[in-house]
């Protein structure tokens, strides 16, 4: 899963970024409403992180004007303005949640798992496909009784995987969300994840469920395509 | 109605002057016409008293001791109606009288015949005949410088007092019903002027710190009610804009010390989220520090807003010789210029620059000026500081002893920094007024730095602004009092 802070203190936007990353998030970092409203345009994120006041262009207009794209990305709005009017004018400007400085890191990991959890159909806290169960709060993974150990990478590859399930991945789209803007999308990284990923999962389990699509990508699923 | 009232006092105080002038009025009139009906009566006993003497001592003369009407009928086609007359000899014994007066006789007092035998004329009102009083002329007739006899005229004051009492009963009753009627009159009059009063408390009483924006409606008429209100609306603007504008001085200040708040929280609790290194540990309590720094900078430059705005700080004044002082914290400053290869110079065209400040504030001021010369001028580049003195200025600064001050030190602080840009100048000693958030706070300002020297230098009768070309530089001028010095020993003021 991709987020964006969009943040013009740097020590904020830092430790946002570092403990997003610890929670197996691709993080990037905007430090003003210009670069965040470019980077929101250019890359597909599954959640933006939106400070009020930042320079250049303000907290609301970055929210309108990417609302104003057809841009549906949660966005998660965290500023110091805390009084009723702000929340309701922020709210009503279009982002999904609103979150008040300073703040329980807790709650905002719960507000990102909230506001991801909101894109799919199912509103399970845990994600499922098969007998493969991933918990984005613990970061369990199991497959039938057996527990599954994964590295960071491999984890977010899980969850955007399961987040998205019967539905074709490409590279690209994959990189994309599971790899901040310091990938390089000229190498074999994406495959070589995947491989990993399939070791983890699939070797010892029926049915498979990682199947390569010649040429465009990947699927996760429990049929055969 | 309440006693307390402006209507009633208004009322009353109407009343109250018009009873006055009524009265006094009512007082003289009957007063003036009293005297003259008086008057009148005694002039007219007079003349025909001399007109019988006259005639009695003329040798062709036909009083006899006979009747006196038929005499004066006879002599001068006179007949004095509701005139007594009798003529008494010089040792009073009655001789001749009118005929209206019968048998009885006027009565003549003591005192009137040792008038008369001196030659007097005597005027005297006797109450003693009947019920109305008589008015008495004793008139002595001279023969030869010998009194020979004394004439005696009365008149009865009936009809003057009954004229009298008849004005008094007019003024008895007119004056109060007018005054009733005024009164009434006077209080419809007070009620319509304090009617528009009465609207504008009710208006008055309902607005409160939460519906400033409210006003008193005006009226058409421009008149003392219509100034009331105007006044009473531009105090409630006043008074909003004060609203506004600490309610916008704790938002922002809250603000800024929600960042480093956030800062502290964010990372500890990031960091304790799983076991680390220690050199991570390091590093963010290294970052918390400075947060707290931070912290109690802003905190710190607060509260001495704060204390100054209640003027709570005391001025520890003295002579402070300016030039030498500069310089000395100029050195200072260069240390901190170093690290970023600026130059600081110090060009003075007089030497002796002195000022009545207080040490403390003034290094704090310069300190503040120069830090942000440094800050905000890029590696390489240069502050000039200018010591002048300035003759004329908008300001008319005393000295401590009252004596106008004919002169300004001027005090430039010139850096070849970013500048700032027109519309921000005017907004630039604001309390947490940044031009550039992160880059100010990137540097460790409070967002008070200006805001602290400009109460420091009103504080000491200047001014300072601010002349800057984005991309050039910034100029803060400081304009300070000259202190004239005398050798005299001042206490602080």
């Amino acid at each position: 899963m991709r987020i964006l802070v969009i943040e013009d203190e740097i020590k904020v936007a830092n430790f946002i970024k570092k403990g997003l990353e610890e929670e197996h998030y691709a993080v990037d970092t905007a430090l003003d409403g210009e670069s965040g409203l470019y980077m929101s345009e250019v890359n597909d994120y599954d959640l933006i992180v939106l400070d009020l006041m930042i320079p250049k262009i303000a907290g609301l207009d970055v929210l309108r004007r990417i609302r104003s794209n057809k841009n549906k990305v949660p966005i998660l709005v965290v500023t110091a303005k805390d009084t009723a009017e702000d929340i309701v004018k922020g709210l009503d400007s279009g982002c999904d949640d609103y979150l008040t400085k300073p703040f329980e890191f807790r709650v905002f990991l719960a507000r990102v798992r909230a506001l991801l959890r909101r894109e799919r159909v199912d509103t399970e806290p845990i994600l499922k496909l098969a007998d493969l169960i991933l918990s984005p709060v613990t970061h369990r993974v199991t497959r039938g009784e057996k527990e599954i150990e994964l590295t960071s990478k491999e984890y977010g590859l899980l969850e955007y995987f399961m987040r998205n399930p019967n539905k074709v991945l490409t590279r690209t789209m994959i990189s994309e969300h599971v790899w901040d803007y310091h990938f390089d999308s000229m190498t074999n990284v994406v495959d070589v994840y995947v491989n990993y990923l399939r070791k983890k999962i699939d070797k010892g389990f029926e049915p498979k469920l990682i199947h390569t699509i010649r040429g465009v990508g990947y699927i996760l699923s429990p049929d055969r395509p | 109605m309440d006693f307390r009232s402006l209507r009633f006092k208004l009322t009353l105080w109407y009343v109250l002057i018009l009873g006055i002038l009524l009265i006094s009025f009512s007082s003289f009139l009957y007063l003036t016409l009293s005297r003259s009906l008086y008057r009148d009566v005694d002039h007219k006993l007079r003349s025909l008293a001399e007109l019988i003497a006259s005639e009695s001592t003329s040798p062709l003369s036909k009083f006899g001791f006979g009747n006196i009407d038929q005499a004066l009928e006879a002599t001068m086609n006179l007949k004095p109606i509701g005139k007594f007359i009798q003529v008494l000899d010089e040792s009073g014994r009655i001789g001749r009288t009118s005929e209206n007066l019968k048998s009885v006789q006027l009565p003549i007092s003591l005192n009137a015949l040792r008038n008369g035998s001196k030659g007097l004329v005597t005027y005297e009102t006797n109450h003693s005949l009947g019920n109305t009083p008589l008015r008495i002329i004793t008139y002595p007739v001279k023969e030869n410088n010998q009194v020979t006899k004394m004439i005696q005229v009365a008149s009865s004051l009936e009809d003057v007092e009954d004229a009298l009492n008849t004005l008094l009963i007019i003024l008895i009753v007119t004056v109060p019903s007018i005054l009733m009627i005024a009164s009434l009159g006077g209080q419809f009059l007070a009620n319509k002027a304090l009617k528009p009063v009465d609207r504008v408390t009710q208006t008055a009483r309902m607005i409160t710190s939460q519906n400033l924006n409210q006003r008193i409606q005006t009226l058409k008429v421009k008149d003392e009610i219509s100034r009331l209100i105007d006044t009473f609306n531009e105090m409630i603007s006043r008074l909003d804009q004060s609203f506004r504008q600490i309610k916008q001085f704790t938002t922002d200040a809250s603000h800024e010390l929600k960042t480093p708040l956030t800062i502290l929280k964010g990372e500890v609790e990031v960091a304790l989220r799983k076991k680390r290194p220690l050199h991570e540990y390091e590093q963010i309590l290294e970052s918390n520090l400075e947060e707290i720094d931070r912290m109690s900078k802003i905190v710190e430059d607060l509260l001495l807003l704060s204390k100054a705005d209640i003027g709570e700080i005391r001025l520890n004044r003295e002579d402070i010789h300016l030039t030498r002082f500069i310089s000395g914290l100029t050195e200072q400053m260069k240390i901190l210029a170093q690290p970023k290869n600026i130059r600081i110079e110090i060009s003075n065209h007089q030497n002796e620059i002195h000022v009545f400040g207080d040490t403390l504030r003034m290094r704090e001021l310069f300190i503040n000026l120069i830090e942000n010369g440094i800050k905000y001028t890029e590696a390489g580049g240069s502050i000039l500081i200018t010591l002048t003195k300035e003759t004329d200025g908008s300001l008319s600064p005393l000295t401590p002893k009252g004596k106008k001050a004919a002169t300004f030190a001027k005090i430039t602080v010139a850096d070849t920094g970013i500048g700032i840009a027109k519309e921000d100048q005017e907004k630039i000693f604001n309390r947490f007024f940044r031009v550039d958030k992160a880059r100010s706070r990137e540097q460790g300002g409070s967002g008070l730095g200006l805001s602290i020297c400009k109460w420091i230098v009103e504080a000491h009768q200047g001014e300072i602004t601010v002349e800057s070309e984005p991309g050039k530089g910034s100029s803060f001028i400081v304009r300070l009092p000259l202190y004239s010095h005398q050798g005299e020993n001042l206490d602080n003021y």
